[in-house]
């Protein structure tokens, strides 16, 4: 098995590689002046089962089109099979038509994954349970909820949230959803760890400005539940950071004691590791499916790799 | 009568839809042939293309004009997004107009484990729903075949010729700045009526990019007003180097006609300080503003040449008879 990384994400592909006791082939990547770029590969292939990781989060296009010209390469110079590892998703929240007029963006993409003959792909936590519906070939779909169940019963995190209750670190504890559509992800999440109690904030968008409310809960806890809890927020990605952000200071303000986000996916987009930073949030944990450039740390983010997760699925 | 009705039932309408690669190009093609041209594309705060569009589509064919120019990768995602919106929206035929077809010289592996990016480009394109391709100028016209649909290409001499008539050149030679450009040379030379032609031959290092170097010229240009001419002109290396040796030969003048004016890296400084008397470039890339104002450098527009383009491939009219001079 030969395995190549695009240019998104190359510590988490070498961090994969490394798993996998190997070494990622080498790309060549001549960019010219106007722009342009050639890939070459610098490995055989012919006959070789192939990986090519590649996240295609921003700049999408540029992530997209390489992976494009990388599995086009694979395929023309006789790789048996090629897998696409892609950790983030680009488009994915453009999976069906909101609006009439409007395109379906993942769908694009996937029909073009297809037709270069991609034998598999492995992306992790979808925003919509529905996408994998949208592939003809093989997807798999891994989540990294497990883990973050993992490091929520861990010594280290209840050390870090100042647990009372050192032989029962899920006591006090709740689950929060930041809008209604991620209750899917709730329920597992709470599966995970022996069940915990989980409320939901609502969310609500102006459709004109595109502006975010969050001022109201639904879900079986009641906000008279909320006083001395410590509040673990569970979302797929942060992207601008405004839900989280407005979700924690509900919760704040109806008197949780500490509230920590877990989301797979670091987008990061516009000023969210200033304002993540800034607000009544207390950590941040996200995994590295998205490359998080130096500039874009802040010391409230605790970032845990997939790596493992990924290598175990393509030596499975 | 039966044939009225059909007509009836197939709308008369087109719609020009542009991404935003060259909104002025896009808008000069739809003041000729008389109908609006509308972007249907804005960026969410990620990043990512949107796009939407508002004019009814059913049973009308779609024009989307896009030059895959800088920054490349962006352009050629808007447009295939146009592609894929239009099919959903019903639109009987989507063509694709794209004046300057970027990722168009990686046409062929050039060496080993590569790939043939423009020959992907065209199959994403094709795969989102586009259902013709015209281009201007296309680096290579093999490229027609790696789709199966229609691919019309169109010259930029159709537009460049009346400008470089006006010049009153004298014992007129066309030149090619590499031996790959000698029929386009001969194409321009027949038209002109020139009096002779010349190739000015290079050795291109693959391993060191766009890196070149004039060696040596076929023909005679002692005393002669010569005019280069090449398909596009990117960092101008090849053709500033090629320029200066005509005009080391004995050249009374040396003037440049090229279809595309990419202008990358330094190109502007090498253009102004060779021995270049003029350039004459279309407006198949949307000229920067440095490029508009740089007094060596004319523009003239395609966009005549591609709504007649448009307006012939909406009718059933040959492309071939009129436009390809």
């Amino acid at each position: 098995m030969k395995l190549f990384s695009g240019s998104s994400n190359k510590p988490l592909a070498e961090a994969i590689a490394k798993d996998l006791t190997t070494k990622l082939s080498p790309i060549e990547t001549m960019i010219f002046p106007d722009g342009e770029r050639r890939i070459k590969l610098n490995a055989n292939v012919l006959e070789e089962n192939t990986v090519v990781i590649q996240s295609t989060n921003t700049p999408v296009d540029q992530n997209y089109i390489e992976l494009f010209f990388i599995i086009d390469a694979l395929r023309r110079n006789g790789a048996k099979s090629v897998t696409a590892v892609i950790p983030y998703l680009g488009y994915q929240r453009q999976d069906h038509v909101f609006r009439e007029g409007e395109v379906v963006s993942l769908d694009v993409m996937i029909r073009f994954l297809e037709s270069l003959k991609v034998d598999k792909v492995i992306a992790l936590d979808l925003h919509s349970i529905k996408i994998p519906e949208l592939f003809h070939i093989p997807i798999t779909h891994l989540s990294a909820l497990p883990l973050f169940a993992e490091r929520i019963q861990s010594k280290a995190f209840n050390t870090l949230v100042d647990s009372n209750n050192p032989d029962d670190f899920l006591k006090d504890t709740i689950l929060v959803s930041p809008d209604m559509g991620g209750l899917r992800r709730i329920e597992q999440m709470s599966e995970m760890l022996s069940g915990i109690p989980w409320i939901a904030t609502v969310k609500d968008r102006d459709l004109r400005t595109g502006d975010i409310t969050i001022k109201q809960f639904e879900g079986p806890l009641n906000p008279s539940d909320l006083p001395g809890k410590r509040a673990l927020i569970v979302d797929d990605m942060v992207s601008s950071g405004n839900t989280v952000v407005q979700s924690a200071q509900l919760l704040k303000d109806n008197g949780v004691v500490s509230c920590d986000v877990f989301a797979t996916h670091a987008v990061f987009s516009e000023e969210a590791p200033e304002l993540l930073q800034e607000s009544s949030i207390d950590r941040v944990y996200v995994t590295d499916t998205v490359f998080i450039s130096e500039e874009k740390y802040f010391p409230k983010l605790h970032v845990l790799s997939v790596a493992e997760m990924i290598s175990k699925e393509l030596h499975a | 009568m039966i044939g009225q009705t059909n007509t009836a039932m197939e709308s008369d309408e087109f719609i020009l839809l542009a991404g935003r690669a060259n909104p002025p190009l896009a808008e000069s093609i739809a003041k000729i042939l008389k109908v609006e041209v509308t972007c249907p594309i804005s960026i969410f705060s990620d990043g990512e293309i949107r796009v939407r569009i508002k004019p009814n589509l059913r049973r009308r064919n779609v024009f989307l004009i896009q030059s895959t120019s800088i920054p490349v990768n962006d352009h050629i995602m808007e447009l295939a997004l146009m592609a894929d919106a239009a099919r959903r929206a019903n639109a009987s035929e989507v063509t694709a107009v794209i004046p300057y077809f970027g990722y168009s010289r990686q046409d062929r592996k050039e060496m080993s484990r590569v790939p043939i990016s423009a020959s992907a480009v065209a199959s994403l394109l094709v795969n989102a729903g586009i259902d013709r391709i015209l281009t201007l100028d296309i680096h290579s016209e093999q490229m027609e075949g790696s789709i199966k649909q229609p691919w019309d290409n169109v010259y930029g001499s159709y537009s460049l010729l009346p400008a470089l008539k006006e010049r009153n050149m004298h014992n007129l030679v066309v030149a090619s700045p590499d031996k790959g450009g000698f029929l386009r040379a001969a194409g321009y030379a027949k038209l002109l009526q020139a009096e002779g032609i010349a190739i000015a031959y290079k050795e291109r290092d693959l391993e060191v990019n766009n890196v070149s170097e004039t060696v040596n010229i076929i023909g005679n240009v002692k005393d002669k007003d010569v005019l280069l001419v090449d398909d596009m002109i990117d960092t101008a290396g090849t053709i500033v180097h090629a320029a200066n040796f005509i005009k080391e030969k004995g050249a009374r003048s040396v003037r440049v006609a090229a279809t595309h004016g990419l202008f990358s890296g330094d190109a502007l400084k090498k253009i102004n300080e060779s021995t270049i008397e003029e350039m004459i470039i279309t407006d198949s890339i949307k000229p920067r503003e440095e490029v508009l104002n740089n007094k060596k450098i004319s523009v003239v527009t395609v966009a005549p040449l591609l709504a007649e383009a448009i307006r012939r491939i909406r009718t059933g009219e040959s492309i071939s008879q009129a436009l390809i001079l």
